[in-house]
């Protein structure tokens, strides 16, 4: 929650015309704001208002546009309750009177809007020059952290009253980037940034001495410092570290961007990754908790007793999906290679190896466009469970989005967009058949004959009901497909497992046991985006053969994403595969849901982008 | 196969044309056979079968089945549990000769048949375990006409699924005692003999090892534990780092410029971007830019490519694992690195010191692993073993002076004899190779390790260490250059180095330079080959062992295929 709400401040900080005392008061309230009861009702209002004025912004609406909005912010922000917001005013006050414009160090040196960076850079490196003749190191080599930002925080949080410092001769050790600089004369307020949170450091004249001018002279935002000091509370209650020195870590060349424009423009933010994660706390939570999505599959997986293994990414032949894959070449062996665009193929030949469960979370390649859903390399689980099918591995999938969702979230439902999407089990299970039929009031189970009056029927409903390009589609199959693509997909907004795919488009599924015409397939669906794929794995050779050469046929008729017989992978099925559930989840897309991120791009910590 | 990758010669070609007609000839025979065997499906002894006809009669039985309406691939078998589970939980609950009276399904693949009549003895495996089943007549709860079906139905190879009672046999072997038996997949080769399963044994063709590793799965049992100590490398790896708080990231695979170390990249085409893209040698760079950005211990366990020959040790594609820490220091990362590698050691085979083959061939040595290890400064251990002075680094004649060290030592370095080449050429020769114990190399001069930051105290060389096991490098490890002016000043000079005709010279980055710009903190950063370090803990000498599925030479069938597509995409364009 600190992180959400030091971003509000800082949004506030940049769009307020820069009347400064007040605003940094407030900026560096952020570090306490855990230890405070807050209105969560007018938090979560601030935060929607917070995240419409980003939106805004980042489609480009001009300042006048957004003014209504931000009045809107403050309006709000002044309802906190009332034992903060009198605060803050004080706070405010109390500094304007107390910074003589003289002592407005920051401001002198980084009159933002007149100096360009690279003159910036310039006043910079001459402090670097300094620092060298003085015989300091501005980027120095190491530096003992005691404790993090966020365990200070946890530490103290009900300790110290309102200007007391610890007496318990704890000497503190931490780092940082600079944040904000406040000096008034003999005594400077700064806050740092570490990866856990935000920590304020009270600077004085009498504890640090001649190190006190040093700090003054040469320390700007963006630097990264070491201090080492003691706790204590301010009078106004916001913990503090009380320096008794401090070291330059690194110099920062560039000053942390303006986050106005900083958070204006979303592929400066993408492009400049590191940027983005410096000033947007809520980045570095995203992808925090990617890692722990990974890390929390593995040791789901790895509890029931699945493998993780290592297959190739560079291939002489593909296969495993349909798609596009990118083609390279090695030079010592002569030799063209793809890509691979799925794991599939080779993680079925390490069950019929005998590993009875495996699985590998990792990169996959694919060439196509980039899209808020596509990056050209995306990373995806798939898992194979011999003994198992299809209805095994829609109980794990519940089983494991649950689970993540309670150990990433706290919570079975979460927030997208502007949905509350629940995982409560059981999800829905509907057949394709069935989805379609409940938005088309046609129903193609009653094709039943796969003959020409049949294909006619499905074309005609579908075309009746809107759907494009039907008349190319050569089967009753495709035009289902087709039919569940354009109208259901988007509909389905809360996790459905959609069902029992038509043969025609599922090349790798297995026959359905009863139903003709049908796979054991299933997909699963969210915010109405695929999120999961799954088969009871087609185990009899000749049955693939007769489906790879179907989509060998379609590969000669100009179809570049259909696959080739795959030769070696037909040999190694003829060696007798179990029964096999295999499942397939794309983890972009599942760290998307859980983080309520409405770009692929905000959960690829470096997405691709075109050149600029 | 041509192991070295090196490009087809005359003789080669000629010898591979001929191998080409060789195949096609014998290809052509096994069609015929086979042909033949679908008209003979009597077989007398199946073991000594031609396995083209054992194939053939398999297809044959198998379309029968389907015909019949029988289904030979179902969908689903129940398992209550897995082979090595079903004997940790009843090896000490049957007596011998007995059995209990609660039925269980298991299932597995047949690696051995005895046994005719009234009485049938299968082995099967799974997950590494093996399990007997002993199948009688009175026990089948089918009945008479059912049990002779089943029997008469399965093969060696095949997979089934077992349902009855767990006991042991009179001479004491953990059995199954069946009511019923099911095929689940019927293979269709002959499977070749396991090892250890009878005198026959084992697959030792190492193409058809690796080309068909399932296949090797199947029947070197020593080989899936091989891929159990990779993945506990890997978890240990993982463990160690999230426990001290680090967090696991992807960065791109595919980069516009190849950055982070000195390799050559393998090229790709966007086509919807119409750009080339390189594959990433390294993460190095972009994980540096996490840590700029405020993720304080970041890692990536990954794969990185490098389009260089295949040999012993390299492989087009391998895995590493790099780690970067805030407030650390080269000092700070030998310390883990002792702990992380020594840890896993000793964790996964049970104590420090190892057994290891260095090379085909060669004489087994022992590696201790025991912290801590040992430590030598580049350039005074290269004085030290040679005997001989090295030239001040900043001598304007110091690549004259190299050379003539290296010519009075008899040391080869194939041109440009840049310092940076022609040293590392001395270390090969009289550092890296008389390593047996993990030793630290240190302090790197600045010109071989263009990312490395410079040594606090001495000149010209830089907080860098390279853990050297067996003569091989296993882990690389510095402080993190993080002033943005000598990081380009560095930049310009590889560009230099490359323009003289070193090709494996960095290549300037300016985006990289410019995150530095926004301030690195004080970071050590460290790289481990997790394929190298797999072969230490397994003894195997060649990477490919330790790889599921190594890079290979296409077979003539599939070079053949592969040509024809090309040739048909060439057409349908024109």
């Amino acid at each position: 929650m600190r992180f959400i709400v030091a971003l509000h401040m800082m949004t506030m900080w940049a769009s307020v015309a820069r009347t400064r005392a007040f605003l940094l008061a407030r900026s560096t309230r952020g570090t306490l704001v855990t230890s405070r009861s807050m209105s969560n009702d007018i938090e979560e209002q601030i935060k929607i208002k917070g995240d419409q004025i980003r939106q805004l912004k980042s489609d480009g609406v001009d300042k006048e546009t957004l003014e209504p909005y931000i009045a809107e912010l403050l309006a709000l922000k002044t309802q906190l309750p009332s034992d903060e917001a009198p605060a803050a005013v004080a706070t405010a006050t109390k500094t304007k009177k107390q910074s003589p414009p003289k002592q407005n160090q920051q401001r002198k040196n980084e009159p933002q809007p007149e100096l360009s960076n690279s003159e910036l850079r310039q006043i910079r490196l001459q402090k670097v020059q300094a620092m060298r003749d003085a015989g300091i190191n501005p980027f120095e080599y190491t530096f003992d952290v005691s404790h993090t930002a966020s365990r200070l925080t946890a530490l103290y949080q009900d300790k110290l009253e309102p200007g007391e410092e610890d007496s318990s001769g704890v000497t503190i050790a931490t780092a940082g980037r600079i944040l904000t600089r406040r000096v008034f004369g003999k005594l400077a307020f700064f806050t740092i940034q570490d990866e856990t949170g935000i920590l304020q450091l009270q600077l004085d004249q009498n504890r640090l001495a001649d190190n006190f001018q040093t700090l003054k002279d040469w320390t700007d935002g963006g630097d990264i410092i070491g201090v080492t000091g003691t706790m204590r509370r301010t009078d106004k209650g916001e913990l503090t570290l009380w320096c008794n020195s401090w070291q330059m870590l690194t110099k920062a060349l560039l000053p942390l961007p303006d986050k106005f424009h900083g958070l204006q423009d979303v592929t400066k933010r993408y492009r400049q990754r590191h940027v983005d994660l410096i000033v947007n706390s809520n980045v570095k939570d995203t992808f925090r908790k990617r890692a722990q999505i990974s890390s929390q599959i593995r040791r789901f997986l790895d509890d029931r007793g699945f493998l993780e293994m290592d297959t190739p990414v560079l291939n002489s032949v593909p296969g495993g999906a349909e798609a596009k894959p990118f083609e390279t070449y090695h030079n010592a062996l002569d030799l063209e290679l793809t890509m691979r665009i799925a794991t599939e193929l080779h993680l079925k030949r390490l069950i019929i190896g005998g590993f009875e469960k495996v699985y590998e979370m990792g990169r996959i390649f694919r060439n196509e466009g980039i899209s808020t859903r596509h990056n050209p390399e995306f990373t995806s689980i798939e898992l194979y469970q011999a003994y198992a099918d299809y209805h095994d591995m829609m109980d794990l999938t519940e089983e494991l989005v649950c689970e993540l969702a309670l150990k990433v979230c706290g919570s079975l439902t979460v927030p997208y967009g502007e949905h509350q999407i629940s995982f409560e089990r059981p999800w829905r299970r509907v057949t394709m058949h069935d989805i379609v039929k409940e938005r088309m009031k046609f129903d193609f189970a009653e094709l039943q004959e796969f003959d020409e009056a049949s294909l006619a029927k499905a074309r005609a409903a579908a075309a009746a009901a809107g759907v494009p390009d039907v008349a190319s589609l050569p089967t009753v199959g495709q035009i289902l497909n087709a039919c569940f693509e354009e109208l259901c997909e988007p509909e389905c907004i809360q996790p459905t497992f959609v069902i029992d795919y038509p043969v025609e488009v599922s090349p790798l599924a297995k026959p359905h046991r009863t139903k003709a015409g049908l796979t054991e397939r299933f997909e699963l669906f969210a915010v109405g985006r695929e999120h999961a794929n799954s088969f009871s794995e087609l185990t009899d050779p000749v049955d693939q053969r007769i489906r790879f050469e179907a989509q060998a046929a379609k590969k000669a008729a100009g179809d570049e994403e259909a696959c080739d017989v795959d030769e070696d992978f037909l040999q190694a099925l003829e060696q007798g595969m179990p029964p096999t559930g295999g499942l397939g989840i794309g983890i972009d897309r599942l760290v998307m849901l859980l983080t309520n991120s409405a770009s692929i791009r905000d959960v690829i910590a470096f997405p691709l982008l075109k050149p600029e | 196969m041509t192991e070295e990758g090196e490009e087809l010669s005359k003789n080669a070609l000629k010898k591979k044309l001929k191998a080409e007609k060789a195949a096609a000839a014998k290809a052509e025979k096994e069609a015929k056979r086979a042909a033949e065997a679908a008209n003979n499906p009597k077989a007398e002894n199946e073991e000594e079968m031609d396995p083209s006809q054992f194939k053939a009669n398999r297809e044959a039985a198998v379309k029968a089945l389907k015909e019949n309406g029988e289904d030979p691939y179902p969908h689903k078998f129940h398992v209550d549990y897995r082979l090595p589970d079903y004997c940790e939980e009843f090896m000490s609950k049957t007596e011998d000769g007995e059995h209990l009276d609660t039925s269980v399904s298991i299932a597995g693949r047949i690696v051995s048949v005895r046994g005719q009549g009234k009485l049938y003895f299968y082995d099967i495996r799974g997950d590494g375990a093996k399990v007997q089943v002993m199948s009688g007549l009175q026990m089948y709860a089918e009945g008479e006409e059912a049990f002779h079906k089943i029997h008469h139905k399965l093969k060696r190879g095949d997979i089934i699924g077992v349902k009855g009672f767990p006991g042991k046999s009179k001479k004491g072997e953990l059995s199954i005692f069946p009511t019923y038996i099911e095929l689940l997949s019927p293979c269709l080769h002959m499977l070749p003999f396991a090892k250890g399963d009878s005198n026959l044994g084992g697959i030792t063709n190492m193409e058809t090892r690796y080309r068909q590793r399932y296949l090797d799965l199947i029947v070197n049992n020593d080989v899936r534990n091989t891929f159990i100590v990779r993945s506990q490398v890997i978890n240990g790896i993982r463990k160690y780092l999230d426990d001290r708080h680090f967090i696991e990231v992807e960065t791109p695979m595919m980069n516009m410029i190849p950055g982070g170390a000195v390799a050559r990249p393998f090229v790709t085409y966007h086509n919807d971007l119409s750009m080339d893209l390189y594959l990433r040698i390294a993460p190095e760079l972009y994980l540096k830019m996490l840590v700029i950005g405020g993720l304080d211990r970041v890692y990536e366990l990954g794969r990185q490519f490098r389009n260089e020959g295949i040999d012993l040790t390299h492989n087009p594609e391998f895995t590493t694992l790099e780690f970067y820490m805030a407030y650390a220091d080269y000092n700070d990362l030998m310390t883990m690195c002792e702990e992380m590698v020594s840890g896993m050691v000793k964790q996964i085979t049970g104590s420090y010191k190892i057994k290891y083959v260095p090379k085909p061939g060669a004489k087994e040595i022992e590696i201790d692993f025991e912290p801590p290890f040992k430590r030598i400064p580049m350039m005074e251990g290269l004085e030290e073993a040679m005997k001989d002075k090295l030239p001040e680094l900043d001598d304007p004649e110091v690549e004259e002076k190299l050379i003539a060290i290296l010519a009075k030592h008899g040391v080869e370095c194939t041109p440009p004899h840049t310092t940076a080449r022609l040293l590392d050429a001395l270390v090969g020769e009289f550092l890296e190779s008389d390593i047996i114990n993990p030793t630290f190399i240190t302090e790197h001069p600045q010109i071989m390790s263009p990312l490395a930051k410079y040594h606090r105290t001495k000149k010209h060389l830089t907080e860098r260490f390279e853990l050297f096991v067996a003569g091989r490098e296993l882990a690389n490890a510095y402080t993190e250059l993080n002033d943005p002016a000598v990081q380009y000043e560095l930049f310009l000079e590889q560009a230099k180095a490359s323009s003289a005709g070193d090709d494996e010279a960095m290549i300037t980055d300016d985006g990289f330079v410019t995150a530095l710009e926004h301030g690195l903190p004080p970071t050590g950063g460290f790289g481990l080959g997790v394929d190298r370090f797999t072969m230490f803990l397994t003894n195997k000498n060649n990477i490919k062992e330790v790889l599921l599925f190594p890079a290979m030479k296409p077979t003539d069938d599939q070079l053949d295929f592969l040509a024809k597509n090309k040739a048909k995409r060439a057409e349908d364009r024109s």
